[in-house]
């Protein structure tokens, strides 16, 4: 084999290294953001729940549970679309609800998102008001926007095992 | 057929009778149960949480009204009276195979394990979900306030595996009775819509259902629908 092509071997090998290491750093961020996901999101349910159990008791913690809960929800409502990069769906090989529907219609993903970003600034809104008629509206309206997404963008509950969540 | 085979057919037509079985609480309650289930099912695999919460309540109300019955109710539906030992269900099981064996008058000593295995299936169901936490934190089981959001979740994956569980036991108990229709020949899903079986005179004489009066049916209905109500709001009054 001649010199030149022993280079040009030599240098198809280094490019397709450079290809494989490119794309092997491109994964696992994308592939990180899973697990975060997952435990902001749950935080977010959380929240909501602890919520309804005040409304279900019938005697509101504004400024120990309402309120701190409320700021909770608006406030990682505003990171919420950034935790979905392309990647990050079940192709990733890592155990995740998220279905590949996010990234086929992520328009209409996105116009879900915002909306919940819109409930949770309200529910936000009447909880530093204190306002109890308004919050059992409010959390209903803020839980269907939640549910809205989990419907058709989330593998239902049944569908998976149930290991960390 | 000559006129005597025609007197023959009419004596023993004279000699049948119909015998109460199933009193009209355990039939209301049978059906209301496969409905309720039903209901269930479907508002669960399709995300109608609110509406799976009231279909729940009605399964509560009807299994606990089950279990009251088994008490105080008419002799067929008394646990005292259809539960058995070992001994008996194997001495049953044996004879499965055969044709003309009687019928058994209320539940058979091999029926009764997946009566209370079913029963008991419906309530273990139904306390998860009490427990349970949907996934929006919207939607969530009455006593769910005391538990936290991953109590919560982990209980709605019991849920939904138990009542899978559920459904091949429900499955067994359709697969018996076709057994018994098609192999046994024997209707038993007339009497749980009438309440009547036809049997011999001869039968008929040591086997009559006591039937529990209606007001004791009543004051359960009002017991247990307090406690289905207390239990809706986490009894927080």
């Amino acid at each position: 084999m001649s010199a030149l092509g022993i280079r040009c071997l030599a240098a198809a090998v280094c490019v397709a290294f450079g290809f494989a290491a490119l794309e092997a750093a491109a994964g696992p961020a994308e592939v990180a953001q899973i697990k975060p996901r997952q435990d902001k999101l749950r935080d977010m349910g959380g929240a909501l729940k602890a919520i309804n159990d005040e409304i279900k008791k019938g005697r509101i913690d504004w400024d120990n549970t309402v309120i701190p809960n409320a700021q909770t929800i608006k406030d990682r409502s505003g990171y919420l679309l950034n935790w979905f990069p392309k990647g990050s769906g079940p192709e990733s090989g890592k155990k995740t609800y998220a279905l590949p529907a996010i990234w086929q219609k992520n328009d209409e993903f996105q116009k879900l998102g915002k909306a919940v970003q819109a409930e949770a600034d309200k529910l936000n809104q009447i909880a530093l008001k204190k306002d109890e008629s308004g919050l059992k509206a409010q959390a209903v309206a803020t839980g269907k926007a939640c549910k809205a997404c989990h419907d058709d963008y989330r593998s239902p509950d049944y569908e998976k095992e149930n290991e960390d969540e | 057929m000559t006129s005597s085979d025609a007197g023959r057919v009419e004596a023993v037509l004279a000699d049948s009778t119909d015998l109460r079985v199933w009193d009209l609480p355990v039939r209301i309650l049978h059906w209301l149960l496969a409905i309720g289930i039903g209901v269930c099912w479907w508002t669960g695999l399709n995300n109608e949480l609110e509406y799976h919460l009231w279909s729940g309540y009605a399964i509560l109300w009807i299994v606990l009204m089950r279990l009251y019955w088994g008490l105080v109710g008419s002799s067929t539906a008394r646990f005292v009276n259809f539960v058995r030992g070992p001994k008996a269900i194997l001495d049953y099981a044996s004879t499965l195979h055969r044709r003309d064996t009687p019928h058994a008058h209320g539940h058979n000593a091999l029926g009764a394990i997946s009566i209370i295995l079913m029963l008991g299936l419906v309530l273990a169901v139904v306390v998860l979900g009490l427990f349970a936490v949907d996934v929006d934190g919207l939607y969530s089981g009455p006593l769910s306030l005391y538990v936290t959001f991953k109590q919560g979740r982990h209980i709605a994956h019991l849920h939904y595996y138990w009542f899978t569980v559920l459904l091949w036991v429900i499955a067994l108990h359709l697969a018996a009775v076709t057994f018994y229709f098609l192999y046994k020949r024997q209707n038993l899903i007339g009497p749980m819509i009438h309440g009547k079986r036809k049997v011999d005179a001869v039968e008929a004489i040591d086997a009559d259902m006591k039937i529990a009066p209606l007001w004791r049916f009543v004051i359960g209905a009002v017991i247990v629908t307090a406690i289905v109500y207390a239990v809706s709001v986490a009894f927080y009054f």
